[in-house]
């Protein structure tokens, strides 16, 4: 699984509102071509950016696994005909590029990943988005993230239960609904402590957020990003 | 030393309690990514996910079921591991799942407001019935009909190899999941919080 790693690489000095451009830069970018030159240009900048936050590649391939079953798939699939030649070979290579282009954007992701530790990316958020709805935004994200692993637990101990009493061996609307019923109640009843507790501690609208500020090296990977996104409709 | 001086602009009881609950809801749909049921005579066995984005219209409306999911949509963009297969990231969202993912949201959006009719939020197991299932079809056609057709698109497909791939699979889950939906809010044990 791929997760924040701490480091002093040049992607890990950055201000993640940067690594957030250029990131949508890219796929602005990716989305926009497919042809063999501009994918052979687009592997070179997705190695880079992988290489200046040194990311592991086998480890960043095998989180986005799901993903690659699909990718390897689709070129077969569009490649099949009824009749003959039954396979066309461009329009599986069409569809091969396209896919390839697509396991480069995945790839770029994982290096803001690796890169970048939760609460810079709130905190980017927060400052990019103006008024409420930034500030739910951010709350919320950092609310997800501290909730994730306790309503995992609370689901793994409702199956647990379920398997105990032979529920594993009810039909699967039973099992579905009883899962998601019993999951539900439980995490409402969190939200509503959740809520109290926020109330008691004043939770408004103005909290104060930790400062973020672009550095000298920002300025160019910016300039970069920008590059990206207009080489988009070249 | 500088000091800054605001008065506390404090959030209304109401929202609070309805966005805590979005929140708590993104995260069970972040945890529900890797709970996945088998059932018989189909590859695909069905994931709660979209279980939760009709719960998410269903009981937190047309307000606050897309703000719970865009809350989800943020927290793996920003590396939480909630996308399928435990991945994360802001490529996921641009990527062959894109589709699926930006139309949970929309079809949250409209199966609250299809089952509300308004911001202020009605008991959905007073709702009736017809009403109640003609909203988790029309959300199940968005969420597919988008899913399959930016996936046709990014990858290159035919419409009918990337409905082969990517909804037929999952349609008799589907079937289950509406079905379990209406069991849940039937039951009456979900309410949603009525100003």
């Amino acid at each position: 699984m791929l997760t924040y790693d701490p480091d002093d690489t040049l992607a890990h000095r950055l201000d993640p509102r940067t690594k957030l451009a250029v990131q949508i830069g890219f796929a602005t970018t990716a989305l926009a071509h497919t042809s063999p030159r501009a994918l052979f240009v687009l592997s070179i900048v997705a190695g880079l950016i992988l290489f200046s936050a040194r990311v592991p590649l086998l480890e960043a391939l095998s989180a986005y696994r799901f993903a690659l079953v699909i990718l390897a798939i689709a070129p077969l699939v569009a490649g099949l005909t009824l009749g003959s030649p039954w396979f066309d070979l461009t329009d599986a290579s069409a569809s091969g590029r396209a896919s390839y282009r697509v396991l480069l954007i995945l790839l770029v992701s994982a290096a803001y990943i690796r890169s970048t530790p939760v609460r810079a990316s709130r905190a980017a958020i927060q400052r990019t988005i103006p008024g409420k709805p930034g500030q739910v935004l951010g709350i919320g994200v950092a609310l997800v993230f501290r909730f994730l692993p306790v309503l995992q637990a609370d689901l793994r101990t409702i199956r647990d239960a379920m398997a105990a009493r032979l529920g594993d061996e009810r039909g699967v609307v039973e099992r579905a609904s009883t899962l998601s019923l019993l999951g539900l109640s439980r995490a409402f009843d969190r939200a509503d402590r959740l809520a109290l507790a926020l109330q008691a501690r004043c939770f408004a609208w103005n909290p104060t957020l930790p400062t973020l500020a672009f550095s000298r090296v920002d300025y160019p990977v910016l300039a970069g990003a920008l590059v990206l996104a207009l080489s988009a409709a070249l | 030393m500088a000091t800054e001086q605001n008065s506390v602009d404090l959030v209304d009881g109401d929202i609070v309690r309805q966005f805590a609950r979005a929140a708590l809801l993104a995260a069970l749909l972040g945890a529900a990514a890797p709970v996945s049921i088998p059932i018989p005579l189909s590859p695909a066995p069905i994931t709660l996910q979209v279980l939760f984005v009709f719960l998410a219209g269903l009981v937190l409306g047309p307000v606050w079921g897309p703000t719970s999911i865009l809350l989800y949509l943020a927290a793996g963009a920003i590396g939480l591991p909630v996308f399928s297969g435990m991945s994360a990231g802001l490529g996921v969202l641009v990527g062959n799942t894109a589709g699926y993912l930006w139309s949970y949201p929309l079809a949250a959006g409209l199966i609250g407001l299809m089952v509300h009719r308004d911001t202020e939020l009605r008991d959905p197991a007073a709702v009736s019935l017809p009403v109640v299932i003609v909203a988790l079809v029309v959300g199940t056609i968005l969420i597919y009909g988008m899913g399959t057709g930016y996936m046709a698109w990014l990858l290159e497909l035919g419409a009918w190899e990337a409905i082969s791939l990517g909804a037929l699979p999952f349609l008799p889950g589907e079937l289950l999941k509406i079905a379990a939906a209406i069991a849940i809010v039937k039951s009456g044990r979900i309410k949603p919080i009525q100003s």
